[in-house]
């Protein structure tokens, strides 16, 4: 990123304590506060907000359901046209993570106008047009406000096959989890900011954050798909745990063969762990189990809980399936990998073993 | 030596960082901490625990006072960053922290930039550079610290006169060290222990706090 884009004003991720997924709100606040909420219960509504799905589907005919979700967040880097893309690509993951392909995007964009020149506003939304362009869906409008902090994401809507939308809650006993990009995105966005990153490490931040799901899913459709979600703000492990729940199963996590980020396994271990880390590793304590001795204080478990910001998709499919789509994944240039298996036992429950292992 | 940092209203991750830097300088043997939140107090005791050291924390007044002690750490070995608070030596910690100091010890720091005792006649400057250690550790004077940059290095050389007179500063418990680059600049690297190098980083620490700089 060229520091000259920001000259003569407060850079885009000073203004923010926590960017990205980590600004989201913790899942257990947010349950207690949905479960109060009042709903009307459509027989068109596939998935609404039980089991933590990704997003909404509604069944609109027999052959087409639309699904509908919306991202945003604070700045995650300076670069206002990166972070337009980044958080484009985010909320478009959503669609993804639901089997279906995103239609028309709309922007939601909060900003202090009088604090950054028009130019920081139009890259913005420029990187979330190219993202929603990449995707092969339309930028049909949006909605901008005044405010103290900038925020920027998308309202998208995609379209599926209301049989064939995947959700969390189907994976089966014995199925390999696999996932489609490496893990790492908050603690190296913390070294990006405390310019820790070497250039590689920080090109492989970037691609990362910047590459749509579309891809992955495309490869995995060729397979039959258990289940699928994204993995995002509760990081791996949160959302292996939402799967595992939804599906009635146990998840073991073989954290060693989890794909990883350049260099955030050494910043875990130095102490650049972002807040949202933290949360996460106390908020799916009670779902944790781990299998080696001192494993809670490997700093690789810092990474299983990182909240992730544009996150890979997670699949569960036949063992068979799983290690051929691993290969597909990284044919087409994905670091993608088979990183874990569901069994029966307690639903939810997340076994974390360090060493990887076959599939059983 | 102990060095004492307050990281409280500086924004994730600078407090690590910071701390990580001050940490860097092999001389400070204890790092007490004043941040915020629990996030920082975790991330400074995953810091210590890859630097080897012990980090204890307890709740002062809403902030958090981390103490990261590798002096410890050879002894204890095993947990050295378990959760539980830790009570610690407060006698020092109770009397207002100074904002955002690193008090490395005031006193006297006597800082050789170069291998003579002003400027003239280059061997004879020399000799009265060595003159001047001598009757200084002879009159009994323990500075804080001397630091040694530039040509100063050279009097750590092996042939230097001056060399065994450091030696003798140390040995009394006054840290003779040397700029890392200097060392390297002049060659001299494989002639210095490593836990006499410093950063430029603690130069200026050591320079900012002291009360009185003694330049020969």
């Amino acid at each position: 990123m060229s520091d000259s884009s920001h000259s003569g004003y407060v850079k885009l991720t000073d203004s923010t304590k926590a960017g990205g997924c980590a600004a989201k709100i913790s899942s257990a606040e947010l349950e207690e506060i949905l479960r109060a909420l009042p709903t009307l219960h459509s027989p068109r509504l596939l998935y609404g907000m039980d089991n933590f799905e990704d997003a909404a589907v509604y069944r609109i005919t027999d052959d087409v359901a639309i699904i509908q979700t919306i991202d945003f967040f604070p700045p995650v880097v300076d670069d206002p046209y990166l972070f337009g893309r980044i958080a484009a690509v985010n909320a478009l993951s959503d669609v993804y993570a639901m089997g279906g392909k995103p239609i028309i995007a709309l922007n939601v964009l909060c900003f202090p106008t009088c604090d950054y020149p028009t130019e920081v506003v139009r890259e913005i939304l420029r990187g979330g047009a190219d993202a929603v362009v990449e995707a092969g869906a339309s930028m049909a409008g949006g909605h901008s406000i005044q405010a103290s902090v900038p925020i920027y994401g998308l309202s998208v809507t995609g379209i599926v096959h209301p049989d064939r939308v995947l959700t969390n809650s189907g994976a089966c006993e014995g199925d390999a989890i696999v996932i489609s990009k490496p893990i790492g995105t908050g603690i190296a966005l913390l070294g990006l900011k405390g310019q820790q990153l070497t250039a590689s490490s920080q090109k492989q931040l970037l691609d990362n954050l910047t590459t749509l799901n579309n891809r992955s899913l495309e490869a995995a459709l060729n397979y039959t798909v258990h289940a699928a979600t994204d993995v995002t703000g509760f990081g791996l492990i949160g959302h292996l745990h939402e799967m595992a729940h939804a599906s009635r199963l146990t998840a073991t996590l073989w954290a060693d063969c989890v794909p990883l980020l350049g260099q955030t396994a050494e910043l875990a271990e130095l102490g650049l762990v972002p807040a949202g880390a933290y949360a996460n590793r106390h908020a799916y304590a009670e779902h944790i189990h781990y299998i080696d001795k001192n494993a809670e204080d490997d700093p690789l478990c810092d990474l299983l809980f990182d909240p992730q910001t544009a996150g890979g998709l997670l699949f569960a499919l036949e063992p068979a399936a799983a290690q051929a789509l691993v290969r597909q994944l990284k044919d087409i240039g994905l670091n993608a990998a088979l990183i874990g298996q569901f069994k029966s036992g307690k639903a939810g429950l997340v076994e974390i073993a360090l060493q990887c292992r076959e599939v059983a | 030596m102990i060095k004492k940092v307050d990281l409280r209203g500086l924004a994730c991750p600078e407090p690590v960082l910071k701390a990580k830097r001050l940490l860097d300088d092999q001389t400070v043997e204890r790092l007490d901490a004043l941040v915020d939140d629990l996030v920082c107090v975790n991330n400074l005791k995953r810091l210590a625990r890859s630097l080897k050291a012990t980090a204890t924390c307890q709740e002062q007044n809403g902030s958090f006072l981390v103490v990261i002690d590798r002096s410890l750490s050879a002894a204890t070995g095993g947990d050295v960053t378990g959760d539980t608070a830790t009570s610690i030596d407060n006698e020092s910690h109770t009397s207002a922290f100074p904002a955002d100091k690193a008090a490395t010890g005031s006193g006297t720091v006597v800082f050789l930039s170069k291998d003579t005792f002003g400027q003239g006649d280059p061997q004879f400057s020399r000799t009265l550079l060595d003159l001047f250690l001598q009757s200084m550790l002879e009159a009994g004077h323990a500075p804080t610290a001397i630091l040694i940059a530039n040509t100063g290095v050279k009097l750590l050389a092996p042939e230097s006169p001056s060399r065994h007179v450091l030696k003798e500063f140390q040995e009394r418990g006054c840290p003779v060290l040397a700029c890392g680059l200097c060392v390297e600049f002049y060659g001299l690297k494989e002639h210095i222990h490593d836990s006499q190098i410093i950063n430029m980083f603690a130069i200026v620490e050591y320079l900012q706090e002291a009360s009185k700089v003694l330049t020969p």
